[in-house]
């Protein structure tokens, strides 16, 4: 973009100092009610070195702990995902767990169901949660709302999909009752359908985390520097070309937190996924952790269950660094 | 808002945009808040009153929805009957256990890692939070086979044991953000004046001890919540709320007035402690990325 697009009401930049001269200093009521992009430095909490006993002692029984539980799994798993697991024996077996994998259809369905069930989930999440946070913003029952839409997200999942697998039921459900008498669907309930079942549990994960995204760009939205918004304006710029060209540029940073968030919580949790269709009707939604689940814990092929935890571990890992990466840019740099 | 000095000007455009958005922000809260009421009211319906349902299109039918005669026979029969009191005291005991051990450790752990470095520090962090961020069903697979073998399937140990899994990781990257803007001076001067450095460390607890007290509460509320855990790990001898409400769902006769209220049983005092630490909701939820 440049300069000259913008009609602009100041003098060029050598009328600026000039122009210093007769500015009127204007302190605002309350200061916190508009950020600046100004930066705060932070005191500094590092200890000068010279002691560190003392702390790594302190920090020793956390890290043991830790290390019983998420490395020593780690090791087991890569050891069982290489044996045929039973009750009672461990056998050695060749890889075979490992290079079943690209020939089990299943397997890869489940990584293109996880991959469509979340883009349907962030898609719908992103698009509802920002327009509901602009909505908001600024609105005289903000407060009031915000407390209303944080209900869903701390009931359990679990509960979640139960409530909704009442709501969806072909026979005594009212949003089935509700989606047949609007005409968009037919006597068979959503989730019994496989064109359907997707959408169905695409919209309890949308119901309960769609808030998340309102939250955090509510968050996200109070950090907008007002002062440029206000130039902007004075200059002329209208709404929207405000939001497009100062809000959301301010929003991303927050929004693709939002989203990585998101997106690793749906390899996490398949709570709802699992009382609503279980991975049916057929394999419709069989979401590559619900497969997992059903190899391991439903059909006890642990060896076989581990091996695909793996491949799923390997890459959530992947995704995890670069979410820390995100983190890391989206905070304010330290001294 | 008496400083304010830029004008909004009212156009066409910005008045259609703020009905669009008022009718919006109607329809989403009806949205979100309707599958809950549902759920509250069934839990006070008997069996056949819950199954009532007005014919397709018939709008006006709706009111079918409130002509029951309420009854608490869910209630009672859950605790009388089917030992949701048992079920409630372990779902208690698992999730303030996790809590309680992970925020102890973790917050020593934070404070450490805040106060040091050392090489290696940016590899320990990551593998901290990797840990929490790992698949559940993922993590588990090899966890269940631990504790086989241990023995500590189906007993309360084990599950708290299993929630620290996430909870722990989660308490040391959250309450290192919070040490972190604690200034080593305090500390230095409490020693100056002859404190040791475990004295230290406690006088500056108080200066944390709202935010520790928060992430005690959300540790609570993510361990209260799961489900997979507790059906795999916890089944058997630790059954928490959730698993025992998925048991509910038989195949025969399920008794929908039972899981509404078990529903409204395990969601109630989360939506309560939600509202007790609503200030610190987004930090936690986002992991301390996004602060409100």
């Amino acid at each position: 973009m440049t300069n000259a697009s913008i009609p602009s009401a100041v003098p060029s930049q050598k009328g600026r100092p000039a122009l210093e001269l007769f500015r009127v200093r204007h302190i605002p009521d309350s200061v916190e009610s508009r950020p600046s992009s100004a930066v705060v430095a932070e005191p500094t909490s590092i200890n000068p070195p010279g002691s560190k006993r003392y702390y790594f002692l302190l920090m020793a029984p956390a890290i043991l702990v830790l290390a019983f539980i998420s490395i020593y799994p780690f090791f087991w798993m890569i050891y069982m995902s290489l044996h045929d697991v039973d009750i009672g024996k461990i056998e050695w077996n060749n890889f075979a767990n490992y290079l079943k994998l690209p020939n089990d259809t299943r397997y890869i369905m489940g990584w293109l169901l996880l991959i469509q069930y979340s883009a349907m989930c962030l898609f719908l999440q992103i698009v509802i949660g920002v327009f509901l946070a602009v909505a908001l913003n600024g609105s005289r029952f903000e407060k009031v709302l915000v407390t209303t839409l944080l209900m869903p997200m701390m009931m359990a999942p679990l509960v979640a999909g139960m409530v909704w697998y009442f709501l969806y039921n072909g026979t005594f459900g009212w949003y089935h009752w509700l989606l047949q008498s609007l005409g968009i669907l037919g006597p068979k309930s959503i989730l019994a359908s496989a064109n359907t079942a997707m959408i169905g549990i695409v919209l309890v994960d949308v119901w309960q985390w769609t808030p998340l995204i309102t939250l955090i760009t509510l968050a996200g939205l109070k950090r907008v520097p007002q002062d440029q918004l206000e130039a902007n304006m004075v200059d002329g710029a209208s709404a929207i070309r405000n939001f497009v060209s100062v809000t959301l540029p301010n929003l991303y940073p927050v929004l693709l937190i939002a989203i990585m968030l998101r997106f690793m919580d749906n390899f996490r949790f398949i709570d709802s996924i699992l009382v609503l269709t279980g991975g049916g009707p057929g394999n419709a939604t069989k979401i590559l952790p619900v497969y997992l689940f059903e190899v391991s814990f439903k059909f006890f092929k642990l060896g076989r269950g581990a091996a695909i935890a793996f491949t799923l571990l390997i890459v959530t890992i992947i995704l995890g660094m670069i979410l820390v990466r995100v983190f890391e840019r989206g905070q304010p740099k330290k001294g | 808002m008496a400083s304010r000095e830029v004008i909004e000007y009212e156009t066409g455009v910005s008045k259609a945009f703020n009905v669009f958005a008022a009718v919006f922000i109607a329809f989403y809260v009806v949205w979100t808040v309707l599958p809950i009421f549902i759920m509250f009211m069934s839990s006070f319906k008997d069996l056949l009153e819950a199954f009532k349902l007005p014919e397709v299109g018939d709008w006006a039918g709706v009111k079918v929805f409130f002509e029951f005669t309420p009854t608490t026979k869910h209630y009672y029969e859950l605790f009388a009957n089917l030992g949701f009191s048992t079920y409630l005291f372990n779902s208690l005991v698992a999730a303030g256990g996790s809590a309680v051990v992970s925020v102890v450790l973790g917050s020593m752990c934070a404070y450490s890692l805040s106060r040091i470095d050392f090489r290696g520090k940016k590899d320990l962090f990551f593998w901290i939070i990797s840990t929490r961020m790992a698949p559940v069903v993922a993590v588990m697979v090899p966890l269940y086979w631990i504790f086989r073998e241990l023995e500590l399937v189906g007993t309360l140990p084990g599950l708290i044991l299993a929630y620290t899994t996430f909870n722990l990781p989660f308490a040391i990257w959250i309450l290192k953000g919070f040490f972190d803007n604690v200034p080593y001076a305090i500390e230095e001067a409490q020693m100056v004046d002859g404190a040791t450095r475990l004295q230290a460390f406690r006088a500056i607890l108080p200066l944390v001890a709202p935010g520790i007290g928060a992430f005690v509460v959300l540790c609570i509320l993510f361990a209260w919540n799961d489900y997979l855990f507790a059906a795999i790990i916890g089944s058997g001898g630790a059954k928490t709320l959730p698993a025992a409400t998925r048991e509910l769902v038989q195949p025969q006769n399920i008794q929908w007035g039972q899981i509404m209220a078990a529903g409204v049983v395990t969601t109630l005092p989360m939506m309560f402690l939600g509202l007790v630490i609503r200030k610190y909701l987004v930090t936690g939820l986002t992991m301390g990325a996004v602060k409100e």
